[in-house]
């Protein structure tokens, strides 16, 4: 395909045929079919194991189960589309479910106000990280790779082991259902609400447009030091929203299970179709990334085999997922230059 | 009087290199103004100040009478003042419509773009302008150089500048292309806009300017009218005492020798049953309107995938399924690509290892390179088609366009490889160099290599090239010798038959 300067007896400018857009379509949304295909065929196999997968009752359950990860791969997403990577979610995590085990108390404000100190806590381990990485110019992985260890150590120092405990009424909020709905799926809800308009903002347009390419983006007027505060900023915000859901179900505080969530919230991202070099993919396949692992942790738990499975499977999914997406894209490449 | 933009004594210098030591500039709203001279002249840093991208360290600039001091490209267009660099800015997972109005969406009540909005915006600036036709719901990443060359252009203009810098805006355009920005840049400037134009062609400048401006080694050296004055003046202020003619002289090195055979080589449906002969020591030019087939078949010869047909180098029939295999050895081809800052070069890497990369093998035993060999082979490169770095180990990014090219043709002969692939490998570049890479193509053509070598500037195949194929449709429309060769004939074969259709 070419320009041309319009005129009928232009090959070039004709239109591509049907067919071929079609292809042209398929491929490009191909890094979001593929986890989509991955999703249902997982489904079809466990729902032929188990009875009753396609009720109201499992997706709040695997809604409920998957959500910290949903939140946590979020502000994961938001970073890999700037072309970053945050592993100190880790430790925003840890500390967030130990600050809220060991501050909330009994009195409903109190804990009100700690919960808006953990999320404003988990914006400005952002800024940090987001400040460091402008001014010294350091790689995101070193930067996020120290905050995670000092906030890890922090949340050991005030924790050492799991424990403590939280009010009821917060913990109610993890169990509690409106017209059949789990508040897991409600906020899963307003989860996507949030990112169809964030990703239609100047401000979303430019993180993606940043991490596809840098320097155009700064030569365009997008500020480094702006956009990059923004981006880790809103990663923590929501590490910080997904220890503060986290503690809804487990009832406790733990300054280590942080760590648990940081790989896989890169891997529901990459599952999703986004890519590690920034600037493609969105929050919708990341769900579906972090659905798809839910539904693995599902299957080794009725297939009864030992849970060391998860990780094996999930690495091979993952695999798949970056196996297929980059055919599709190659074959792209060939078929549209 | 004094014009729009006035400059005087301006300098720029990074670190010890002085790239700009005093240029004067005065141009007047409501002309084409063109800005020559050859590529480490200086014209890009001047315009780069003249956009707010680089600050100068001294002199001064006013527009419209007043000072102009911009700390940053926002400052420059908030004057009034849009540039189309030769490095694009565009954003390529964006799409068109999103680059255009990058940072200036408009916006709905909820603070988010409003699409239909700037899709509206973006067809009603189309149409004003008569561009090609582009989807502006297409990611940037899908288009071509052109495309994307066209869309900085759409980008610029939407700021509606009263002046509109265009830095060699046609070196990736086809002819028709070409000829609709010429017509654009006429026009704005009937409407009261200054444009301020690069390029290497002089045709073109000849074509649409009203005055012209000659840089030559960081300074302003001449200002003329354009009737005032003749090409052989400006090629001669440009060029400073070297007076070498840009074509050398052509004696026919061509032997009966088939060096490249190609038979019926088709792809898809944009190139069809395609034959070719390529003789030894022939220089064998390729033309064609933008997206006739030339690039299908180029990549099809270097191994990228889709290609049927038949290849015969040096008599053997060759499979070319990959770059790797169109490379191997002795009777393998080289390619000079299209783009050469992205396909062509490792930007951060240094000369020396841009040169060996492909043929590291050949000084490295039990994987440990021989340091010694590698050195003397990249200097005697270096200095055999002069290239202008500090050391082998200036990064090749920082390289002037000339001297990137010059790498790469450096690496391509260092394959030994006897089938030369040029794609548009004077894209960009300015006429000293111009002149020193066709002279390196007669030369290696009497040497006895084969070379096939495609340009979008037609005065080019005309007098470098041996024979030339014109292709139309992906199909050989035909192949022009001797008085034949003309840009005239050309372009007869490459569009008649297209317009009886």
């Amino acid at each position: 395909m070419s320009v041309a300067t319009a005129g009928p007896d232009d090959r070039s400018a004709a239109p591509l045929r049907p067919a071929s857009i079609w292809k042209a379509r398929l491929i490009d949304r191909a890094s979001l079919i593929i986890p989509c295909v991955m999703l249902v065929a997982l489904l079809a196999v466990y729902g032929s194991m188990r009875e009753g997968v396609f009720s109201l009752d499992e997706l709040n359950l695997d809604t409920a189960a998957a959500m910290t990860l949903i939140l946590a791969a979020t502000g994961q997403t938001i970073v890999l589309l700037r072309g970053g990577i945050d592993l100190s979610i880790g430790g925003t995590i840890s500390l967030g479910t130990v600050l809220a085990a060991t501050r909330f108390g009994d009195d409903p404000l109190q804990a009100v106000l700690w919960a808006v100190l953990i999320v404003v806590l988990g914006g400005l381990v952002g800024l940090v990280n987001g400040v460091l990485i402008t001014v010294l110019r350091l790689q995101p992985f070193l930067v996020t790779l120290a905050t995670w260890s000092i906030l890890s150590g922090t949340a050991l120092l005030i924790l050492p082991t799991d424990g403590g405990s939280l009010p009821g009424g917060w913990m109610r909020f993890g169990s509690a259902s409106w017209l059949g709905l789990a508040s897991s799926v409600w906020l899963l809800v307003l989860l996507i609400g949030f990112w169809l308009w964030f990703k239609r903002t100047r401000t979303g347009i430019a993180i993606r447009a940043t991490g596809s390419n840098e320097r155009s983006a700064f030569l365009s007027g997008v500020s480094p030091l702006r956009i990059n505060i923004q981006t880790y900023a809103l990663s923590g915000i929501f590490a910080a929203l997904a220890a503060l859901y986290l503690t809804t179900q487990t009832g406790a505080g733990s300054p280590t299970i942080g760590k648990d969530y940081i790989l896989p919230s890169v891997a529901a991202a990459v599952i999703g179709g986004i890519s590690l070099f920034g600037g493609r993919g969105g929050l919708i396949g990341t769900i579906i990334g972090a659905y798809i692992l839910t539904i693995i942790g599902n299957l080794v738990f009725v297939l009864s085999i030992s849970s060391y499975w998860q990780p094996i499977v999930s690495g091979i999914i993952l695999l798949a997922a970056v196996l297929a997406s980059s055919l599709a894209e190659k074959s792209a490449r060939r078929s549209l230059t | 009087m004094t014009g729009l933009v006035a400059a005087s004594a301006v300098t720029k210098r990074y670190g010890g290199i002085t790239a700009l030591s005093r240029a004067d500039f005065s141009a007047e709203a409501g002309e084409v103004h063109a800005l020559l001279g050859e590529n480490g002249a200086g014209k890009s840093t001047f315009i780069q100040i003249l956009a707010g991208v680089v600050r100068p360290d001294g002199g001064s600039i006013t527009v419209g009478g007043e000072p102009y001091r911009p700390r940053n490209p926002q400052e420059g267009q908030a004057a009034g003042i849009s540039a189309v660099f030769q490095e694009l800015s565009l954003i390529p997972d964006l799409t068109v419509e999103e680059n255009i109005w990058f940072r200036r969406e408009p916006l709905s009540a909820a603070r988010t773009v409003r699409t239909q909005a700037m899709r509206q915006a973006t067809l009603d600036l189309f149409e004003r302008h008569r561009f090609p036709p582009i989807r502006p719901e297409q990611e940037v990443r899908q288009l071509t150089l052109a495309e994307r060359q066209v869309v900085e252009i759409a980008k610029a203009l939407s700021r509606d500048p009263k002046i509109l810098i265009l830095d060699e805006a046609t070196s990736a355009l086809a002819p028709r292309e070409t000829e609709w920005l010429l017509g654009l840049a006429q026009d704005l400037a009937r409407a009261g806009t200054l444009v301020v134009y690069i390029s290497h062609r002089l045709g073109e400048v000849r074509q649409i300017a009203d005055r012209i401006t000659v840089f030559r080694n960081g300074a302003t050296v001449a200002a003329y009218r354009t009737g005032e004055v003749d090409d052989e003046t400006i090629i001669a202020d440009m060029l400073g005492r070297r007076m070498d003619r840009l074509y050398p002289e052509r004696h026919p090195t061509a032997t009966d020798r088939i060096a490249l055979k190609v038979r019926g080589l088709s792809v898809d449906h944009r190139l069809a049953d395609f034959d070719l002969d390529l003789k030894e020591g022939e220089v064998l030019g390729v033309a064609g309107l933008q997206g006739h087939g030339q690039r299908e078949l180029f990549q099809a010869l270097f191994g990228f995938g889709g290609a049927k047909g038949s290849i015969e180098l040096w008599g053997k029939p060759k499979v070319i399924s990959s770059p790797r295999q169109a490379l191997s050895g002795r009777d393998g081809l080289a390619l000079v690509p299209e783009d050469r800052r992205n396909h062509g070069l490792l930007l951060a890497k240094s000369v020396r290892e841009n040169l060996t990369l492909s043929v590291i093998s050949r000084f490295t035993r039990f994987g440990i390179t021989d340091q010694k060999r590698e050195r003397a082979l990249v200097d005697d490169m270096i200095a055999a088609l002069k290239i202008k770095a500090g050391s082998p180990e200036q990064a090749a990014g920082t390289l002037s366009g000339g001297n990137q090219q010059k790498v790469i043709f450096g690496k391509m002969l260092l394959t030994e490889a006897r089938v030369l692939l040029l794609y548009d490998p004077t894209r960009g570049i300015d006429v000293g160099t111009k002149g020193e890479i066709f002279q390196l193509m007669r030369d290696l053509a009497a040497k006895g290599y084969a070379i096939l070598f495609y340009s979008s500037d037609l005065a080019e195949l005309v007098h470098v090239a041996d024979r030339v194929a014109v292709l139309r449709n992906g199909r050989l429309a035909a192949i022009l010798a001797g008085a034949d060769n003309s840009e005239r004939q050309i372009l007869r074969a490459a569009m008649i038959e297209t317009r009886a259709a």
